[in-house]
């Protein structure tokens, strides 16, 4: 009886502990995918950004770096 | 009996303890993910073709592209040199020897004057820009050396505020001719731009162009207009403007990469200035 309740046991803390273990890396690949998805509906900022990038300012300058 | 359920409850701790091991090395792996992505950065940096230079050659696709960005450089360097020449004077007013600096202030001068020559419709433009960059880049950050062996910050300090606001009628020529060609450059991209959307506003080109509307304000209106059409219409511009700069972003990064397969054929091939290494394509 004592023998079964210890497999019990530790087949359980497998379980757990590859649960976990699954658990994590389903997270992580998760959290990856996130940041990698396409635009799927535009907003008024992706317009403005694309219409930003069309023209310059009239203040723009080349940076060569101060002399001191 | 015994022993084999001892060794059994060993085993059953080693695979617990190993999977927890694991665990902590999946942790420990973003942070191998941040090093890795730091020394990536570190060597970016030290690229002749930095990001900004990238950047300014996107609208280099066109002569006009390309005038505005050699005269943004030619400003740059006279106002270098406006603000070497002044710190020489300083210096030689206070007895120190500044052979060293005024040989940096003249190789300064002609790179002014190779800058001034450029032919800006010519097919190695884009090669020659970057190139005079790196030399004006370079000249300064010498000039920046030199003047540190001569003085301590705090007299660095006292220079740098008297001879903050520098100005020429050269200067002032420059900066002239610089915004009358960005708003060329913005009035052509503006009628490309009306040609995408289908409807012309003359108003607001004009207004612009008179400057009675400023760059930031033209922009919000043209926002605002694209934003009122209905969601097909919207994603069908929205599609064709980021096409538009996609394109641009790729013809500049294949005129770097270009660049960057010269550079090493050049370092077996020519003696080093670089003649006859044109764009590529």
């Amino acid at each position: 009886m004592n023998k079964k309740i210890i497999s019990i046991i530790f087949l359980l803390i497998i379980v757990i502990s590859l649960t976990l273990v699954y658990t994590y890396y389903n997270n992580f690949v998760s959290e990856e995918s996130h940041y990698d998805s396409p635009i799927k509906t535009i907003d008024e900022n992706n317009v403005s950004e694309e219409i930003d990038e069309l023209f310059i300012e009239e203040d723009n300058e080349i940076e060569i770096g101060e002399m001191f | 009996m015994k022993k084999i359920s001892t060794i059994l409850i060993m085993l059953m701790i080693l695979i617990s303890i190993s999977s927890l091991a694991i665990a902590d090395e999946a942790e420990e792996d973003p942070e191998e993910e941040d090093e890795y992505e730091e020394t990536s950065e570190g060597e970016n940096e030290t690229d002749d073709i930095d990001n900004n230079t990238t950047k300014e050659i996107e609208i280099m696709n066109n002569s006009l592209g390309c005038e505005i960005r050699f005269l943004q450089l030619e400003k740059a360097i006279i106002k270098n040199l406006l603000k070497g020449e002044m710190a020489v004077d300083v210096l030689k007013g206070l007895d120190y020897n500044t052979t060293d600096l005024e040989a940096i202030l003249s190789e300064m001068k002609n790179l002014l004057e190779d800058v001034k020559a450029v032919n800006t419709s010519s097919n190695n433009s884009i090669w020659l820009f970057v190139k005079y960059k790196h030399e004006a880049i370079n000249l300064t950050k010498q000039f920046r050396e030199s003047i540190k062996e001569l003085l301590n910050g705090e007299k660095l300090k006292q220079i740098r505020e008297r001879i903050k606001e520098m100005m020429s009628e050269e200067l002032e020529n420059c900066s002239k001719m610089i915004r009358n060609k960005i708003k060329q450059f913005n009035r052509n991209q503006l009628h490309k731009l009306y040609g995408i959307i289908g409807e012309a506003n003359n108003t607001f080109v004009e207004e612009y162009l008179n400057g009675n509307m400023s760059l930031a304000q033209l922009k919000i209106q043209i926002s605002k207009t694209i934003n009122q059409m209905n969601k097909e219409r919207k994603y069908q511009i929205f599609s064709e403007i980021k096409e538009e700069n996609i394109k641009k972003k790729i013809h500049a990064q294949s005129q770097v990469e270009d660049m960057n397969k010269n550079k090493g054929k050049g370092k077996d091939n020519d003696n080093g200035n670089g003649n006859g290494k044109g764009k590529g394509k």
